[in-house]
């Protein structure tokens, strides 16, 4: 699915990422654990095309390199990142949002266009099984959503866009236990052979709900260390310091 | 200023002058014109508008009067139940209130020299005074509500090509009355010319006028109105300006709250793109206490587009209990795009409130890039983050049917850019 050659990323003449490898095969899921500043974020905004880093190495998607590939060209591929911090965007109906979202990418598919009744039907169905209040769906994107409110949002266009590659940076930030574990379920019932997913986290306790295949170590722009899910035990006993 | 600019006073003898009163109030206004010319950025009032150097670099000659032809088809709007009035270059031509008591509502062409707004400062208005006819005036009685909407189809025909047209309008709504126009401009010129309007608006006590004016057509036109409104006591204006089309569109708004309790609102959206040019210019006298005046103006510019927004708020020393509130934002979607803003409050009464602001800035990176991670691109993600700028005056139209069409109107105009 994604095969990453030592990937090195600079921003402002400051390399962050300093030689990145990584690969993730179809149905797995991948875990990057790392403290502050060890270049977790900007592996996520490298890996959804964002303009301003300059970069080496490669990054393959499905066999193609994503080198030159521009942001939504990757989401219509089928690279999805739910956001740390997503985006207030005032004056923007969700739904329509939403709906212009999915018609681009199944058109950029050569799939047909879905009409409005059947995708309200979807929203509606999706909005549910993450107990998203449809309300919400109706109001202006993101705005005056509540931390949890966001993040649900993110996970609800992640089932509605249906990606191949999912990228969840830092998804459990800001949120208490229930919206966790709704988060993790509407993530984990779309686990398949099919999806990838790479979860960027501080924290141990988002792996207790989502189980990784894989866990990796991010410090200072490398992945230090490699393993299963104990990993992220070890990490959080013994932080990341003694890890090195 | 260019010599071709001036008028001959036997250009008056083309107009069906009342009585010799009206000819000399020409006369004299024609001269006084004459004396100014058009005004240039050294007048206050047009600081970020030369409208003599506009006019010198688009036109060598004007020409003030015409034939009068039939327009073509127009394209009537059928998305909602509505009255009309039909004006063609701004002369009154028919109007149908299929929904009212006829009774109710006075209209006629407007020829009435007592309109007299001679004007040391604007000359545009003294020269309005001296060749405008046949312009509407609408009177509504105390204590009528219509039931629908007025379109006002200002068609503009398409033999138009550097004319210079003059045209006053009056509206009068008597105690406790309510109107709702819709000022719906057709261009079907694809020259330049010159429209010069002037309104007068009186509200009579506990009266309610909305009002909306369209200008979505990507056109050569060049607009400019003057509004006069005086407001009695409890009465209610609510003005919506939405213009995205001509080349040159400016909007000047002076209301004087005579009575207590009155409520002026001024709200707008400009889309202005390519080497357009748009300003809104607003004064609003507080002349009384316990007033409200609200004026919120979004502009968004892109290529070379030039927007311009003067918004004066004045506060009479008896004013007290004012409630005053101007906010203008823009946003820049080139380099090349302008946009300038002058708030001004002038206050002499010590117990108000008032409030002003003025942002302008370019389109957030960030919420580009999110939204390009939905697979929208860029230009795709700039028209959406537009729409919504702009989305927060048009949410504010209350019936459903206009505002659906206010939308679907910007909407083709942004999604051209």
């Amino acid at each position: 699915m994604l095969v990453i050659k030592n990937l090195k990323a600079s921003i402002n003449n400051r390399e962050i990422l300093k030689g990145l490898n990584l690969k993730i095969n179809p149905g797995e899921v991948h875990a990057i654990m790392g403290p502050n500043g060890s270049g977790k974020s900007t592996l996520a905004n490298v890996l959804s095309g964002k303009n301003g880093y300059k970069i080496s190495g490669e990054v393959k998607y499905l066999g193609e390199s994503l080198n030159d590939i521009p942001v939504e060209e990757r989401a219509q591929k089928g690279i999805f990142l739910a956001f740390q911090y997503p985006l207030e965007i005032p004056g923007v109906n969700t739904n329509n949002f939403l709906k212009t979202s999915l018609n681009t990418i199944k058109k950029a598919k050569g799939e047909k266009e879905i009409d409005t009744i059947a995708f309200l039907e979807l929203v509606k169905e999706k909005a549910k099984e993450l107990g998203i209040d449809e309300k919400i769906l109706s109001r202006q994107l993101n705005v005056g959503f509540s931390g949890g409110e966001k993040k649900k949002n993110e996970i609800l266009q992640m089932k509605i866009l249906d990606p191949n590659l999912i990228i969840l940076d830092e998804t459990d930030s800001g949120l208490d236990i229930d919206a966790l574990k709704i988060i993790s379920d509407g993530v984990n019932s779309s686990r398949s052979e099919k999806k990838s997913f790479l979860v960027i986290t501080h924290y141990q306790r988002l792996l207790e709900y989502i189980k990784p295949d894989h866990v990796h170590i991010l410090s200072d722009g490398k992945i230090i260390k490699s393993g299963t899910s104990e990993l992220a035990l070890e990490l959080e006993k013994k932080g990341y310091k003694k890890l090195n | 200023m260019n010599e071709n600019f001036k008028i001959s006073p036997s250009e008056i003898n083309k107009i069906k002058v009342l009585n010799q009163k009206d000819k000399n109030f020409r006369l004299e206004s024609l001269k006084l014109f004459n004396q100014q010319g058009f005004p240039t950025r050294n007048h206050e009032d047009w600081k970020f508008s030369d409208i003599n150097q506009i006019f010198s670099k688009n036109f060598k000659n004007l020409e003030s009067f015409k034939n009068e032809i039939k327009p073509k088809s127009i394209n009537f709007i059928k998305e909602f139940d509505h009255n009309y009035i039909l004006m063609v270059n701004g002369k009154f031509e028919n109007s149908e209130f299929k929904f009212e008591d006829k009774n109710k509502i006075k209209i006629k062409s407007y020829n009435d020299s007592n309109f007299s707004l001679n004007n040391k400062e604007n000359s545009l208005i003294n020269l309005n005074n001296a060749l405008s006819n046949n312009g509407l005036f609408l009177e509504v009685v105390d204590n009528y509500r219509f039931e629908k909407a007025i379109i006002i189809y200002n068609v503009f025909t398409d033999d138009l090509k550097d004319n210079l047209l003059n045209n006053k309008n009056k509206i009068i709504l008597g105690k406790n009355s309510e109107l709702h126009t819709v000022e719906y401009n057709i261009n079907q010129s694809k020259n330049k010319f010159i429209y010069n309007t002037t309104e007068n608006v009186i509200l009579n006590e506990n009266a309610s006028l909305k009002t909306i004016n369209l200008q979505a057509n990507q056109n050569e036109g060049f607009f400019y109105k003057f509004s006069k409104g005086k407001m009695k006591s409890n009465s209610n204006y609510s003005s919506f300006i939405f213009s995205s089309g001509p080349k040159f569109n400016k909007i000047d708004a002076e209301f004087d709250l005579e009575g207590e309790n009155c409520d002026c609102n001024i709200k707008s959206a400009l889309f202005i793109n390519r080497d357009k040019h748009q300003e809104i210019k607003t004064k609003i006298n507080h002349l009384v206490p316990n007033c409200k005046s609200y004026q919120k103006i979004k502009s968004v510019v892109d290529a070379e587009g030039k927007g311009v927004y003067q918004g004066k708020i004045y506060v009479k020393d008896i004013a007290q209990k004012t409630n005053a509130y101007q906010l203008s934002k823009a946003l820049l979607l080139s380099e090349n795009s302008e946009f300038n803003s002058k708030p001004e409050l002038e206050i002499y009464a010590d117990d108000v409130k008032c409030s002003h602001g003025s942002t302008s800035g370019n389109v957030d990176e960030n919420s580009i890039h999110y939204l390009m991670t939905r697979g929208l691109s860029k230009k795709q993600a700039v028209q959406l983050l537009v729409n919504g700028f702009l989305n927060e005056i048009i949410g504010d139209i209350k019936s459903n049917s206009v505002r659906k069409f206010i939308e679907n109107k910007i909407e083709i105009q942004i999604h051209g850019y």
